[in-house]
């Protein structure tokens, strides 16, 4: 399936999974993701950057905590019932990285195409730009796109 | 590359790397008979499997050096300094050659190196050899033909094991004028025929000048094999019939020696009862055995909670086990130091003659075991060093006799094991750390106030802060320290630390402290405000009370008095910004770093605990005072502290406060 939606993301559409931050909808290409889990305890890690606040247990595996809020300048999460932790698998700095990050919900998995794509209006948006690959519209509602490269580096570019 | 080849390359290497260091023992004793064979032996290995390999520039390229050996076994050329350097060169050169593979078929090209190579050793010998009259008369022997009679059968499992019967046969016919018949009467039917076996054989009638030597040389890997080889009488009138008996005598004594040094082949890799085992599967071994250790914290735990007499029993058992198979895990890994000390040897005597110096390179406790990756590691961080030492350290030998010190400077590379610690110390006789520049060199790095003072000892700690001698004018003017700051950097990143001391005059001792293993460590599970936390058991001296009057304490002072010991403390909730749990039973852990003692305050020392380090991703890797992190035994994550790098950390702090 990686394979698949990888060789026709990069033509034409992709399989992105959405979920919620804030009131908002946000996606990420699903070959990134490896699993959807309850939330978990989470440890602090002293002296952390804010983007990376801790670390928590997934399988046997420690991963880094990624407070995407913080990144984008929202307000710390509270925790509710269908508070998710998503488990993204991503290249960073040339290495193979899991990471866990929470979402409010997770919603859906969606099919976005090039052509839907839209790319963001400098001033439309409260949150930096080079974050996000575009918006598209689904049912009405607009879905952001995040570039997972520059939304989870560890260290932000500006 | 088929596995054949792969192991051709594994053992090629592990040839070369013995060959550089009996080439060294050669040049510290040149008249060695021992080594000499040594040498011999491992260039003749090198050809003939080479060969079977389809490394035919290799075998091609060992076969003049052989030759030289074999007339300095036989006493009719010498050593010479001129041909170590050769030997090692070509040694160098044969390194490359194996990391090129095997050649493509039928490719007959010499690369430009190999013949510069070849035809000074060429010259080398045939100068020394000229000049020896019993020489000439010995090669006037061996340019007699002889014929013989070959026969040849490959052994069963021979065609299994990758030997090419073509290639031996192409071997012979290069030696001179061969006639070669096959007889296929052994080939069963095909009913019974086992198409992995080789059921032909061979007859050869072989006339050549090359003698008896080196037909059994063309068979020296095809040793299961049933080779006969019979001399025939000559059928050509090149021999004079004056002299039938040199001639014999010739062959006698050439199969004689050649019987000998077939004992001395079949001698000659130390019989081991090892198995070779690629390093990424003990890797594999080592993360299973980790998630064996987290889930039997787990399972301690659960036992702990349910109180079941039978199942604690099983846990207890389990837990021995699991110990026992950690420890032999861990042993498999674990190498002789010897492995890396060995390279610089080399390193020691080209850099020395590069810088006109004359130096000797001792090793000590060689046999002494670490980690393999943390070996792997070393080897740069000691060539820094030891680079160091003979560049800046080791003086000019005019200088040195006029230091009234002997004329040859003396580098000794000490290894020994300390606790779950390996020291490893590089000392010098040479000039000594020159304070003065160091603290020139500082202030102007800013690294140290003008006025402020420090000590000698301090300032020689310096040369390893980064930034401090990239640049050229350090080593003209301090005449230390390139790169020391590289040095650190990856003993940092083995959970090491290093240290200088200097005597103006008397020479200096770099030390490195490395952790015996960098998978398991035993450590003390500790907890501070909420967190809980994990510190090296190896650098924890003891766990002592927090007398109440020095929580409340206010001051800024933060010494405690034990045994009649100030020892300095910190307070890790500060340190890390938690807030301050209240707790009127707190105790201090007492660490030993470098020798010396800092107590770390923490709010429940919880007990011993066997942690699997499991490496910081990227987002954490760069906070100080962090080594790892692991898992628990009720599935939750804890930091492991590295004490030495807060107790750095609490001193830049105190220093920018000042």
């Amino acid at each position: 399936m990686t394979n698949n939606t990888g060789s026709l993301g990069a033509v034409d559409a992709a399989m992105a999974l959405t979920f919620s931050l804030d009131g908002e909808t946000f996606a990420v290409p699903v070959q990134h993701v490896r699993e959807i889990i309850d939330p978990l305890p989470i440890t602090d890690v002293p002296n952390a950057d804010q983007v990376a606040p801790g670390l928590v247990n997934v399988r046997g595996a420690i991963a880094p905590f990624i407070d995407l809020r913080h990144r984008l300048g929202m307000r710390p999460a509270v925790l509710r019932e269908t508070s998710r932790i998503l488990v993204l698998e991503l290249t960073l700095e040339g290495e193979m990285t899991t990471v866990a990050m929470l979402a409010d919900d997770v919603d859906d998995i969606t099919e976005t195409t090039s052509a839907d794509l839209e790319t963001v209006p400098d001033l439309g948006v409260r949150w930096p730009t080079e974050f996000i690959k575009g918006v598209a519209k689904k049912d009405g509602a607009l879905v952001i796109l995040l570039d997972v490269q520059t939304a989870f580096a560890p260290k932000p570019s500006h | 590359m088929n596995a054949a080849v792969d192991s051709f390359v594994e053992e090629a290497t592990d040839i070369l790397d013995g060959l550089e260091k009996i080439l060294l023992e050669l040049e510290a004793d040149p008249t060695n008979t021992g080594t000499v064979d040594a040498v011999f032996r491992a260039l003749h290995t090198l050809k003939g499997s080479g060969a079977m390999f389809g490394f035919a520039s290799l075998a091609r390229f060992t076969h003049p050096f052989e030759n030289a050996y074999e007339q300095i076994r036989e006493g009719t050329a010498k050593v010479t300094p001129e041909i170590i350097q050769l030997s090692l060169a070509s040694r160098d050169h044969l390194q490359r050659i194996i990391a090129k593979g095997p050649d493509a078929e039928n490719s007959d090209i010499q690369d430009p190196t190999s013949l510069k190579l070849v035809e000074k050793i060429d010259v080398l010998i045939a100068d020394q050899t000229t000049r020896n009259k019993s020489t000439g008369a010995i090669r006037a022997h061996s340019t007699q033909s002889q014929r013989f009679l070959i026969t040849f059968k490959p052994h069963e499992s021979d065609m299994r094991n990758g030997m090419r019967p073509d290639l031996l046969l192409a071997e012979l016919e290069g030696l001179g004028e061969a006639h070669v018949t096959c007889s296929a009467a052994g080939v069963p039917p095909l009913r019974e025929l086992d198409p992995t076996v080789c059921h032909f054989c061979w007859t050869i009638e072989l006339t050549t000048s090359a003698g008896r030597d080196a037909i059994d040389e063309v068979f020296i890997f095809a040793s299961d094999s049933a080779v006969t080889v019979t001399p025939l009488a000559p059928d050509t009138i090149d021999m004079a019939i004056s002299q039938p008996a040199p001639g014999m005598e010739r062959n006698a004594i050439g199969s004689g020696r050649m019987l000998k040094s077939d004992e001395n082949l079949t001698a000659a890799p130390p019989k081991s009862d090892s198995v070779r085992v690629q390093a990424h599967r003990l890797d594999e071994l080592m993360d299973q055995l980790g998630e064996l250790v987290i889930t039997q914290a787990r399972l301690n735990r659960i036992s702990a909670d349910l109180d079941d007499t039978s199942l604690a029993e099983t846990t207890e058992e389990i837990e021995r086990l699991v110990t026992g198979l950690r420890d032999a895990t861990l042993s498999i890994r674990m190498l002789p130091i010897e492995l890396v000390f060995g390279k610089f040897r080399r390193v020691a005597r080209d850099l020395s003659a590069e810088l006109g110096k004359h130096v000797q390179l001792l090793t000590r406790g060689g046999e002494t075991e670490v980690d393999k990756n943390v070996i792997d590691s070393l080897t740069e961080p000691l060539v820094h060093i030891i680079r160091n030492s003979i560049d800046h350290g080791v003086e000019a030998p005019d200088a040195r006799l006029s230091a009234d010190k002997p004329e040859r400077a003396t580098i000794v590379m000490q290894a020994r094991q300390s606790g779950g610690e390996v020291l490893i110390s590089v000392s010098d006789d040479g000039a000594g750390l020159n304070a003065e520049a160091i603290r020139q060199r500082a202030v102007s790095r800013k690294l140290i106030d003008e006025d402020q003072e420090v000590t000698d000892e301090q300032l020689h700690q310096l040369i390893f802060e980064p930034g401090f001698s990239t640049a050229e004018a350090v080593s003209s003017v301090s005449g230390r320290g390139v790169g020391m700051d590289a040095v650190r950097r990856v003993i940092d990143d083995l959970r090491g630390t290093v240290e200088v001391k200097s005597q103006p005059g008397r020479g200096t001792e770099v030390t490195l402290r490395l952790p015996l293993t960098l998978a398991i460590i035993d450590g003390l599970l500790v907890r501070v405000g909420n967190n809980p936390f994990v510190m090296p058991l190896s650098t924890v001296e003891e766990c002592v009370e927090l007398p109440p009057d020095e929580t409340a304490r206010q001051s800024g002072r933060s010494i405690l008095r034990i045994r009649n010991k100030l020892v300095p403390f910190l307070r890790l909730d500060t340190l890390f910004g938690f807030e301050r749990v209240e707790n009127d039973d707190r105790r201090v852990v007492i660490t030993s770093v470098d020798g010396r003692r800092l107590g770390f305050v923490v709010d429940e020392v919880i007990g011993q605990h066997q942690t699997v380090i499991k490496p910081l991703s990227v987002y954490h890797r760069g906070i100080e005072g962090l080594a790892g992190s692991t898992i628990l035994g009720d599935g939750s994550v804890a930091l492991i502290l590295d004490a030495a790098a807060i107790v750095k950390r609490a001193q830049a702090a105190v220093r920018t406060a000042a």
